[in-house]
């Protein structure tokens, strides 16, 4: 990451941004097409014709971006295959492993890649199932704000710099505002996203003077560059430093606001109630994914040094704030859910209590020796959690669509009727509790794991002891509402009209979170590593070397391996498994294992050549 | 001089800004807040940002300012009076915390030591000075002051590319979504009919 | 200059407005009214950012204007927000014939 210089952009960065710009520009698309050329059409035709066209975006987008993170492990592996589609200096740029792009501003690694591609399988999942009814008149303003919030999702969590990272949050945010509010056959929508938008606003106010302190304290917008002058100053820490303090709060009430955290979650139930079932998922999943990876990326990278400086965990530091927010908001959320009977307050309740649990990771994270599992152990929280949740609200969307509400209690007696799907919604609630051996038992496993193994001083092992146990009381009582759900499927007769059958937009997406959650369950380690992976470019300081473009230089120093190469094998095929997940072309149910099937080829044929990195080309 | 300058645009935009949230008639409200941001762009101007003064100027006393009156217009009727509104609840507690973080903010103020072996906020009372004469590439800040148009608009395409196309994207997106909200259908209640929208049940349970 | 003004004074007014600007937020029911409270802090961050990027130090690899182009983005993104906010304000008054934040309470909170 050298410094920038007047007119020095290297125009071959925007390859690594590729998935972000095909997206934005589909959201146009979309757009144009849903006001120009399917307006002549009847409505029903036209949402099919919008709606697969959009479904078309978010593959390409798929192939995209697994074309922009394998093409860069296919060019270290053997430069000579890409010669004949990319020039010389494409393929050393290709070949160089510095992640940050656009003078540090945004990192182009693994990390990037892998999430780019979970959002964009969720977002593909969120897209078909607002396929399956109608419920707004601006369907192509719709999808357009839906593909546009993923942009900023995907800028956020590889945003490396203040700048990015704060309009990325505010295009993720401003988007999903609008688009809770679209379903205007329902006062509530139009309730939930003013809510939404006026507690977002103030979040992002309170976040950004925050931000502004930040950059007073340290000169600089770069996280890496903030680092690194916590790092070397004399007082480390937080002591006789209420400037830092304020700015800590601020940014943590920002932050706060956007993943629910105890004081300012009162948005959450509201919006997720008012809001169409996809636009709920996509804010319980995809903006709580990028919201916790930025979190990560600011507190456990730029702000690491402040985390607990003294041997207390309440003395000044940001992880025993932490640690009382996070306690306070598990119990709160698992408490308040217990009361709910409505499908989507009850899962906005429970959300709110994941985002507890996340919180104890993050301030795991602080207090870690090894910080690369500390943050592997919360991003597969994080993606086992997403597929879950985007596949209860798919429930939503089933109860929605038939029998316009989404009570509990209209699933009575679903097992007699659809055993396969009820069976597959069961394993989502095991999954949300943490029953072993599915993919969310693990997550908490490793979780809980983390925070017990960081051993760095007295005050914090007591305290995350505490916050643990008190994580496994919150599981058991969590069991008692995910298992309503059970009770409702499995236990009662059906009542009243049965619920009509499910097609693809909400059998697909149950049936693949179903797949994700136990897949991942069944062999964790494959997901653990691949996160693992994913968290070393993310949380390590980028070092500040001009940029030496070339093979030539040789193979990395050896006191520092690049750690991206020793996962290689798993990451190729674990982008495969990705990929089948995805969104196919239009025209509904296509065969996701074709196309699985093709991708793991390409994963075979790669992987054995990747780790010769530091073969020379002629 | 200029500290006498500083106080006299301080104090009104202070007013503005007070008057702005206490004011009950919203018009005189937008009025109010159109000034506390042309203090502001003055404040800019003292800060040697002059392209960010006129930004300031054109965007928020330009535009924004008008399209809240336009807001306040479609809500309210022409006058802006709002009958209804009602002292709230939350009013002492809501004054309490705010002094609280001014207090806090002004404490955090004077006690920052600077980190390492940059000054203390407080103690940095003549700005840094900026040489004159020649350009020479050490000088990064100079460069800036005296042609803020171009050294913004090469960071902004270098830089800040990403996060300048997207706010280009973020505009767009707003305005689309902004336009389909706000549009109204032929199902919808017009002026002063009952809303024919049914609404909801209520919900059972809540904690 | 002999008698410049101090960086503290912009903290200071900055930090005011951000109080006032909270203040607004927290006491008032009109959504348009909260609206501009938020505009208020905006606009005190931006002070502080253009402050510091005048009186703080200069770092080569933080760019030359760093403070001043996250103060631009933040006007962006108040334009934006203030679109936004207007249009959704728009539709619930025309659901609930008023502007206020207390009123649209079908929602339990």
């Amino acid at each position: 990451m050298p410094p920038i210089g007047p007119g020095s952009l290297d125009y071959r960065d925007f390859f690594f941004v590729a998935p972000e710009m095909v997206l934005a520009v589909w959201g146009l698309v979309v757009l144009l097409l849903d006001l120009g050329l399917a307006k002549r059409q009847p409505a029903p035709a036209r949402r099919l014709l919008v709606g697969r066209v959009a479904l078309a975006g978010v593959g390409l987008t798929l192939a995209v971006t697994l074309a922009s993170s394998l093409i860069p492990l296919m060019a270290r592996a053997n430069p000579e295959d890409l010669s004949t589609w990319f020039s010389r200096s494409t393929i050393d740029y290709l070949f160089d492993d510095d992640p940050s792009l656009f003078g540090g501003t945004i990192a182009g690694g693994f990390d990037v890649g892998v999430f780019n591609l979970v959002y964009v399988t969720l977002l593909g999942l969120v897209v078909w199932m607002s396929l399956a009814w109608k419920f707004t008149e601006e369907w192509g303003e719709y999808l357009a704000l839906l593909l546009w919030a993923t942009v900023g999702m995907m800028l956020l969590s590889a945003a490396e710099e203040l700048v990015t990272l704060f309009i990325s949050l505010e295009m993720m945010t401003i988007c999903l505002y609008l688009a809770t509010a679209l379903d205007k056959s329902r006062t509530r929508s139009a309730e939930g996203g003013l809510k939404y938008f006026i507690y977002g606003s103030v979040s992002s106010a309170l976040f950004l003077f925050g931000l502004s302190y930040l950059y007073g304290l340290t000169g600089s917008t770069h996280l890496s560059t903030i680092r690194r002058l916590l790092e070397s100053t004399r007082v480390v820490g937080l002591a006789a430093n209420a400037a830092g303090i304020t700015a800590i709060l601020l940014v943590l009430a920002g932050f706060g606001f956007k993943i629910a955290a105890v004081p300012f979650h009162q948005w959450a139930p509201d919006v997720y109630e008012g809001a169409p079932a996809p636009v709920a998922a996509w804010v319980a999943t995809g903006s709580k994914i990028a919201t916790v990876i930025a979190f990560m990326k600011v507190f456990g990278n730029a702000l690491k040094p402040w985390a607990s400086p003294s041997d207390h965990i309440l003395g000044p530091g940001w992880i025993g704030l932490l640690a009382i927010v996070a306690a306070i908001t598990m119990t709160y959320g698992n408490v308040a859910a217990l009361g709910q009977r409505n499908l989507k307050r009850m899962l906005a309740y429970s959300s709110i209590a994941h985002g507890g649990y996340l919180l104890v990771g993050v301030a795991a994270l602080g207090l870690a020796t090894d910080v690369t599992r500390a943050a592997a152990a919360v991003l597969f929280y994080l993606v086992v959690y997403a597929f879950a949740n985007v596949g209860a609200f798919a429930v939503a969307v089933w109860l929605v669509r038939d029998k316009q509400s989404d009570d509990i209690d209209d699933l009575n007696g679903l097992v007699r009727r659809h055993p396969v799907l009820a069976i597959s919604i069961l394993l989502l609630m095991l999954s949300l509790i943490g029953i072993p051996p599915l993919g969310g038992f693990f997550g908490k496993l490793y979780l809980f794991m983390q925070a017990l193994d960081e051993r760095k001083n007295a005050f914090g092992s007591i305290s995350l002891i505490a916050l643990v146990g008190l994580g496994f009381l919150n599981s058991v009582v969590s069991a008692f509402y995910y298992l309503r759900v059970a009770r409702a499927m499995f236990l009662r007769q059906p009542a009243g009209e049965p619920i009509a059958a499910a097609d693809t937009p909400i059998g697909l997406p149950i049936l693949l979170a179903a797949a994700v959650v136990v897949g991942s369950g069944l062999s964790p380690d494959s997901l653990m590593s691949v996160m693992q992976s994913a968290a070393t470019p993310m949380l390590t300081t980028p070092i500040i070397v001009p940029k030496v473009i070339g093979p030539a230089q040789g193979p990395p120093a050896p006191k520092k391996p690049v750690p991206k190469f020793e996962y290689s094998k798993d990451q190729v095929k674990k982008m495969g498994q990705m990929a089948t997940g995805g969104a196919g072309p239009p025209g509904g149910g296509g065969p996701p294992a074709t196309k699985g099937a093709t991708t793991k080829k390409a994963a075979t044929k790669d992987a054995p050549a990747t780790p010769r990195k530091s073969q020379n080309p002629p | 001089m200029i500290r006498v300058l500083f106080l006299v645009i301080a104090v009104t935009g202070l007013a503005s800004a007070l008057a702005t949230v206490l004011i009950k008639n919203l018009v005189r409200a937008a009025l109010a807040l159109a000034g506390f941001f042309f203090a502001v762009a003055c404040l800019f101007v003292l800060l040697e940002a002059e392209f960010l003064a006129a930004l300031q100027v054109l965007i928020y006393v330009g535009a924004v300012s008008i399209l809240l009156m336009f807001g306040i217009m479609l809500t309210r009727g022409v006058q802006g009076t709002d009958p209804a509104s009602r002292p709230s609840a939350w009013r002492l507690p809501g004054v309490v915390i705010g002094l609280a973080v001014f207090a806090l903010l002004g404490y955090a103020i004077f006690q920052e030591t600077g980190l390492g072996t940059q000054r203390a906020w407080g103690a940095i009372d003549p700005r840094p000075a900026i040489a004159r004469g020649t350009v020479e590439p050490g000088a990064p800040r100079r460069r800036a002051i005296n042609d803020m148009g171009k050294v913004v608009g090469v960071e902004l395409m270098t830089r800040y590319v990403v996060a300048f196309e997207l706010a280009g994207l973020l505009l767009t997106a707003a305005l689309v979504g902004a336009v389909a909200v706000a549009h109204r259908e032929d199902d919808e209640p017009s002026r002063g009919e009952p809303s024919r929208i049914p609404s909801d049940p209520p919900i059972t349970t809540s904690p | 200059m002999e008698s410049d003004i101090p960086l503290s004074w912009f903290l200071l007014f900055a930090a005011a407005s951000f109080a006032i600007g909270l203040i607004g937020v927290l006491t008032r029911k009109n959504a348009i009214a909260v609206l501009m409270a938020i505009e208020i802090m905006l606009n005190a961050a931006n002070v502080n950012l253009v402050a510091f990027w005048r009186y703080g130090p200069e770092l080569p690899e933080a760019g030359p204007v760093a403070g001043i182009v996250l103060a631009i983005m933040v006007i962006t993104v108040a334009a934006a927000e203030v679109a936004v906010g207007i249009g959704l304000i728009l539709l619930c008054y025309r659901r609930w014939r008023a502007a206020d934040v207390d009123r649209y309470d079908s929602l339990a909170g």
